[in-house]
């Protein structure tokens, strides 16, 4: 019995010493950041959710919610100042990158129609170098899911698809998570797009297959011509805020 | 048979009609509807908008393709409304539409000393009518990418070039003009809008003169205003009004009383950025209110027009801006709340949606007592290919200066926001409106820009011109069959300036009270009548008539309905 219960204190201790400095500083910003942001101190937040990824730059949770209590702080700007910053120091962060690129995508909404083109721009920019320093599901998700929000006449579409298939075959070679439902959504709105009409019904149809419950499938393949443009096409409203919170890559 | 037939259906309609009047509902009404007549009138003639020379040649007259302005006015008193309609391009005459008074028109612009102002330094972008020496003859104010044109109404059918005495010597790029009188003293002042800074673009020293943000620009033209000082003369009071600093790219300038205080305050529509809100504090300045009033923006205001549409006894704007396939701005259609502030209804109006707008007008074109709105778009329709992807690369790369002419690319041969249908949004006096162009016979894909509002042939329908970049004019004849009654009035000022340009007419009948302000040339590239027109529906009397001219006198009349009515400041109903 004490045998086990050193070897237990062993392993901790261990693991204590072998984990960075920097990464337990990080958590600890970290929870003082979550602390703060509970008590509606935004700018305390963002000061220690800064430090957490300055101490760990790819861990995504601190730069996701960073970037969501800056949305609720309403400070637009901030996170690119941050990101932009952190990426000089860091400019192999597949996670930096991705993030800067959302950082982007949240002051969308707010941003004049000229400026919104240009901060779409940027942030497929900072998508595609995420993806070439780590080809992930996220990244090619969200690239393709960007490409989708360009009006037909930049001829973006088609990209968007293909970035969408590789995070198909991606999702199918793993295990199934709730958030692969995007995909099929996402995917098949590329091919409405693309004017692959069947095409897209059939993926709306196996998505439908695989998460029988989800009300944006349903709604896409109950919808025909015009009433499924508008359908789609109010997705693809540069007003409307979408939702860039990445919580649930690690709660599913 | 056929009598009984006819009764029998007269019954259905009626039937039909029943339920949704007892609804309280604004049943279909009568459609409203316009006959296209320009080549028969005369009045077809093609715009030309300025061309350029050397390597920056395509990209200047890209971003200067407007100029296609019409001003409309009783030049000779005749009693029916004439027509100046400008041309842009190098060499290219004005026309001065003479109104026969059988809606056929006759050009005299030559005879009458109008037609130039297109010289090789110089464009005309717009004009209007005003009698800047209260004398009772229209004179006419030419706006110009240059100096302005101050033409004296000799009263003989001819017009003097007075500009060089006028004090109207500055330079600007001049886009919009209004005239009105903002310091109440009976004299109309001037309004210019201008787009560029001051840089003469026919003969460009420096390139960088674009703008240098597309959605917050700060280095436009701004405005001028320009005081009438009684003796013929016009003096800069820009800086001393308040309206000094202003560096946006002004595209429309539009007046009214919007806070109810008997002052004409302003709103200024501009480009690549936000649009201003000045009140008029009455002692020959104005203030901003348009954080309070409007908030910022970031649209591509293209135009002012102020009316009431729903009725409520304060004035509302509407802003036409930039909603295409890539671009999804919505036009403002700002309820005035009274307190204020103003709220953009364009959304729930039915409004939002007009393509690349440029000018709107609001006009009862059915009589029903409730203010209809007609708009028109589109910037340039040419060959099947799209400019809007090469500009990506413009407006996207880090660093590159968007200012600098150079380095945008060539238009070519493409099309961009063009081929655009025209709206006409009927009021439906329920605080929305549906666009009924197509049934009205208006819905016409030309590169609209202009919109000029009259009774051509008073016969109280409001007849309407709408000017296109290098295309021909259209007249629109309203033949709406069963339009409600209505009154025209023209009022002449005497301690208030003649053209009574700011006075408000207030008319009670049929349940509805309805209000309007006499505008100097609301409305993007357009200034339309000074007759105020008032559809009355089925009402067959006027309750009450009050006039508060803008010498603040108030005044009560009682006027005929189905006629144009003149009246004098302080005397009624005057014959004329």
């Amino acid at each position: 019995m004490n045998k086990k219960i050193y070897s237990i204190c062993f392993a901790l201790w261990l693991l204590f010493c072998l984990f960075p400095q920097s990464v337990q500083a990080s958590e600890a910003d970290y929870r003082q950041g979550i602390k703060a942001l509970t008590e509606n101190k935004y700018q305390e937040a963002l000061y220690y959710f800064e430090q957490a990824i300055s101490g760990d730059p790819d861990n995504a949770r601190y730069a996701n919610d960073y970037r969501q209590a800056a949305l609720k702080a309403k400070d637009f700007e901030r996170p690119l100042q941050f990101f932009q910053k952190a990426l000089a120091e860091h400019p192999n962060s597949a996670n930096l990158h991705l993030n800067f690129g959302f950082a982007h995508v949240d002051k969308i909404p707010v941003a004049g129609s000229i400026t919104q083109v240009i901060l779409a721009n940027d942030a497929l920019t900072e998508f595609t170098k995420a993806i070439e320093i780590q080809p992930t599901w996220i990244g090619y998700y969200t690239r393709g899911e960007s490409y989708l929000f360009w009006p037909k006449i930049f001829n973006r579409a088609s990209m968007g698809v293909a970035d969408l298939e590789k995070a198909m075959e991606m999702q199918k070679k793993g295990p199934r998570h709730s958030y692969h439902v995007k995909v099929y959504i996402a995917l098949g709105d590329g091919y409405w797009k693309t004017d692959q009409l069947e095409k897209a019904k059939a993926m709306w149809q196996a998505g439908l297959k695989e998460f029988p419950d989800n009300a944006s499938l349903k709604g896409r393949i109950s919808l025909q011509g015009d009433e499924l443009k508008n359908l789609i096409e109010a997705g693809f409203d540069p007003a409307k805020r979408v939702n860039t919170d990445l919580s649930e890559l690690w709660e599913n | 048979m056929g009598k009984l037939k006819k009764i029998l259906s007269c019954v259905f309609v009626f039937a039909l009609l029943l339920p949704v009047d007892l609804l309280g509902i604004q049943s279909a009404g009568p459609g409203i509807r316009f006959e296209e007549i320009g080549q028969k009138a005369g009045v077809r003639v093609v715009h030309h908008t300025r061309q350029y020379h050397g390597k920056n040649a395509e990209v200047l007259h890209m971003f200067t393709a407007g100029g296609a302005a019409v001003a409309v006015g009783d030049y000779d008193g005749d009693g029916f409304e004439d027509l100046f309609v400008a041309d842009s391009d190098a060499g290219k005459p004005n026309h001065l539409f003479h109104n026969n008074g059988d809606m056929t028109f006759t050009d005299v612009a030559v005879q009458a000393g109008v037609a130039g102002g297109n010289d090789p330094n110089s464009i005309v972008a717009d004009a209007v009518w005003f009698d800047y020496d209260n004398d009772g003859k229209p004179d006419l104010l030419v706006g110009r990418f240059g100096t302005p044109i101050l033409y004296h109404n000799e009263g003989n059918g001819k017009f003097k070039d007075v500009s060089a005495t006028s004090g109207l010597n500055k330079f600007g790029n001049t886009i919009a003009v209004i005239a009105f009188d903002y310091d109440n003293d009976g004299y109309l002042d001037l309004l210019f809008g201008n787009y560029f800074k001051p840089v003469n673009l026919l003969d460009l020293k420096d390139p960088h003169v674009l703008p240098n943000n597309l959605d917050a620009a700060t280095n436009g033209g701004g405005v001028t205003l320009w005081r009438n000082t009684g003796k013929g003369t016009f003096e800069d009071v820009t800086e001393k009004a308040g309206l000094g600093k202003l560096s946006g790219w002004t595209l429309d300038v539009g007046h009214g009383d919007f806070n109810n205080d008997g002052l004409q305050d302003i709103y200024l529509a501009c480009d690549y950025g936000t649009d201003h809100v000045f009140l008029n504090n009455g002692d020959g300045t104005f203030r901003e209110v348009t954080e309070k009033a409007t908030g910022w923006d970031t649209k591509k205001g293209m135009n002012v027009d102020v009316a009431d549409y729903d009725n409520d006894g304060w004035l509302d704007v509407y802003v036409t801006n930039i909603t295409d396939e890539y671009m999804k701005e919505c036009n403002m259609l700002w309820h005035n709340n009274g307190d204020g502030t103003f709220t953009d209804v364009s959304k729930e109006t039915g409004t939002c949606d007009s393509g690349w707008g440029w000018a709107a007008k609001f006009g009862d074109f059915d009589n029903d007592g409730w203010q209809d709105l007609f708009v028109v778009n589109g910037l340039r329709s040419a060959g099947p290919e799209s400019y809007v992807p090469l500009m990506l690369p413009v407006i996207t790369t880090p660093g590159l200066d968007i200012t600098d002419v150079n380095n945008w690319p060539n238009i070519g041969n493409r099309t961009w926001s063009g081929y655009q249908k025209k709206r006409l949004f009927r009021n439906l006096g329920n605080g929305t409106f549906a666009d009924v162009a197509k049934d009205a016979g208006v819905d016409n894909t030309f590169d609209g820009r202009g919109i000029g509002i009259g009774d051509f042939n008073n016969d109280g329908r409001l007849d309407m011109v709408q000017t296109n970049a290098d295309q021909p004019l259209l007249l629109f004849k309203n033949v709406t069959q069963n339009a409600g009654n209505w009154i025209e009035l023209k009022l002449i000022g005497v301690k208030s300036n003649r053209d009574a340009i700011g006075a408000r007419i207030r008319v009670v009948a049929g349940g509805i009270t309805q209000i309007r302000e006499i505008d100097g040339g609301n409305g993007y590239a357009g200034s339309s009548s000074k007759r105020a027109h008032f559809g009355l529906g089925k009402a067959t009397r006027i309750d009450r008539l009050e006039i508060k001219w803008p010498s603040g006198r108030n005044e009560v009349v009682t006027v005929p309905i189905n006629r144009i009515t003149s009246i004098k400041e302080g005397q009624g109903v005057v014959i004329r």
